[in-house]
């Protein structure tokens, strides 16, 4: 989406001298991605180097229990802040310098930094101030056979013009960890709209684990549509349309499922089919 | 059943189906514009004409002041027995409450099959068990001029009443449909193909089976948008012997003339089969029966024989 000169990659496949960027579409998408980067990491004794806006930050993927002492550092934002208010991209990135230098004199294997780049665009000129940044973290990342970052930035303050520039200066788009993979089918959670992407074949071995996905949704949902992007999907079959219609059915009042860029064979079956028979689903972009 | 469109403590409204005999233009029109205009007549109603022509334009000249929507071309309306079933229920449940007045004229091609027309007549009878509770009424024309007498005889085996001439009766040769459909069964044969693939299948997850379905479709040369239904339809059955039936399980498929034929068997002996299965369509995707059915819509004939030895479900496509 963002490029098609970056490798699109789940954030559980990320390696060190990955330089990667998350383009969130809010609080939730961020926390979800960047929870599993930190939780992921802590829990194999990487050193995660998490760069906030202040000093008590809720650090995502904590899960409330505090990480063993020295392998989680959090740098506050407020300290690049200069005398006179403003900040200073080049005090943020000396700091993040050199509390990766401190940890590849420690004995991690793997060095996880993420930052939240979003306020350089706060800066006067604050997309060239944001581009330089990062050209400076891939010069420190990429070499690196310990160092993998991610840098978040909300999508909803970047131009079309700013995104192909961020694509440029990152070999890497993270993405969620899908809910589900095997051979034939995966299931990632998307947050903008709310639900998940299906790629590959949808058949009754795996309505359990469709269900399930769909429970996480539903559960972390604030009663706005559900969205399935189907683009990738070669097969359904009419046990799962029967359970799209029960999951409907069971939160009706809602709002509908809604089935998004469906392939035209699939539409064409639904159609067949008759939408009278599926209430609660709705055929939303084509 | 129950009705598809029948709300929870309304009084059921019986269904009129009537089977209209009739000869030349002349004949015909005596008969369909009164009933066009009792329907348009009675506010409770919403009418409803589907005929072929020459008789589609020649009534919808008498009625200039009606609504363009009313006039179906009967020819495109009559292509699959079981998506024309669908339409008219789509069509019964858009204008609920109103009751549909229509008059519906099957058509019948002399390049059928005998099993063919035979299929079309199956829903003709069918019409009598799924709108039963609907309050809409059907006035069926049938050309005594121009349809060979096998084709009349079905009509008075699928409408409980006769209209003819200037008269209305009730139908003595009228068959319940559970037993005209079980008729059609009867005359089925089943003849074992030359050649044929065969693929078993052994585990639950169907993906091998697709892809064994989808490139053979493609071979035999099935358009991608049949290929995706017949795969779609075959995986269904499979799906369902794989929970309902006894192995062994397997696919077999082969070519008769323009068909494409694939079989799903199993073992196991369906002991609550009904002449019905599958005919009558579920209300929602939630329901029963949901399967079958939408598997009867996405291929052009389903054949179930449910015998002792065995349960073998034979789905056929046109290439």
């Amino acid at each position: 989406m963002e490029t098609l000169s970056s490798v699109r990659r789940p954030v559980r496949e990320l390696r060190p001298g990955d330089h990667a960027w998350l383009a969130y579409s809010g609080e939730d998408e961020q926390r979800y991605v960047v929870g599993s980067f930190v939780r992921d990491g802590l829990d194999a004794s990487h050193k995660v180097i998490y760069l906030a806006g202040s000093d008590d930050v809720d650090v995502p993927g904590m899960n409330g229990t505090p990480p063993r002492s020295g392998l989680l550092t959090v740098v506050p934002l407020e300290e690049a802040r200069r005398p006179d208010g403003g900040f200073d991209p080049g005090t943020v990135l000396e700091a993040l310098a050199c509390e990766i230098a401190g940890a590849e004199g420690g004995d991690f294997g793997t060095i996880r930094v993420t930052a939240d780049m979003t306020w350089t665009l706060d800066l006067p000129d604050g997309l060239t101030q944001l581009l330089r940044c990062e050209r400076h973290i891939e010069q420190a990342v990429c070499p690196s056979t310990r160092v993998t970052a991610i840098c978040q930035i909300d999508r909803r303050r970047l131009t079309a013009d700013a995104r192909t520039a961020l694509a440029a200066s990152h070999s890497t788009v993270v993405t969620p960890n899908p809910e589900f993979a095997d051979s034939v089918l995966q299931i990632v959670r998307t947050f903008e709209p709310v639900g998940l992407s299906l790629l590959g074949e949808l058949d009754a071995s795996r309505h359990m684990v469709l269900d399930q996905a769909l429970n996480t949704v539903l559960t972390a949902s604030r009663g706005e549509e559900i969205h399935l992007d189907l683009a990738g999907l070669g097969f359904i079959d009419l046990g799962a349309l029967n359970m799209l219609a029960d999951v409907a059915a069971r939160r009706s009042g809602t709002g509908p499922l809604v089935l998004d860029s469906m392939p035209v064979q699939l539409r064409t079956i639904m159609e067949t089919v008759g939408w009278h028979m599926l209430p609660g689903l709705r055929l939303g972009t084509v | 059943m129950t009705s598809p469109t029948l709300a929870a403590g309304v009084a059921p409204r019986p269904l009129q189906h009537r089977a209209f005999l009739f000869g030349g233009m002349d004949d015909f029109l005596s008969r369909a514009v009164p009933f066009v205009r009792e329907g348009l007549d009675d506010e409770d109603r919403s009418v409803v004409v589907v005929v072929a022509e020459p008789r589609l334009s020649a009534l919808r000249d008498l009625f200039p002041d009606c609504a363009d929507d009313m006039f179906i071309d009967a020819s495109a309306f009559y292509a699959h027995p079981v998506r024309t079933l669908r339409s008219y229920l789509e069509l019964v449940k858009r204008e609920h409450p109103l009751r549909v007045h229509a008059l519906a004229e099957p058509v019948w091609r002399p390049e059928w099959t005998a099993r063919e027309t035979l299929e079309w007549a199956r829903y003709e009878s069918l019409i009598n068990e799924v709108f039963k509770d609907t309050g809409a009424s059907a006035l069926c024309p049938y050309d005594t001029f121009a349809l060979p007498p096998q084709i009349l005889e079905h009509a008075r085996r699928t409408h409980p009443r006769l209209v003819q001439g200037d008269a209305e009766r009730p139908n003595a040769r009228f068959a319940a449909p559970e037993d005209f459909s079980a008729e059609v069964d009867r005359a089925r044969v089943f003849p074992a193909p030359h050649e044929s693939e065969y693929l078993p299948v052994t585990g639950h997850d169907l993906h091998e089976l697709r892809r064994w379905v989808g490139e053979r479709s493609e071979r035999h040369g099935l358009s991608r948008q049949d290929a995706q239904n017949l795969v779609t339809a075959v995986n269904e059955v499979a799906a369902n012997a794989l929970v309902h039936g006894t192995p062994p399980f397997g696919v077999r498929l082969w070519t008769e003339g323009p068909d494409l034929v694939c079989e799903v068997g199993d073992n196991g002996y369906w002991n609550t089969f009904s002449p019905l299965v599958g005919f009558v369509p579920p209300s929602s995707a939630l329901e029963n029966g949901f399967g079958l059915w939408t598997v009867r819509l996405l291929v052009d004939l389903v054949e179930v024989r449910a015998g002792w030895d065995g349960t073998f479900v034979r789905m056929r496509l046109h290439r």
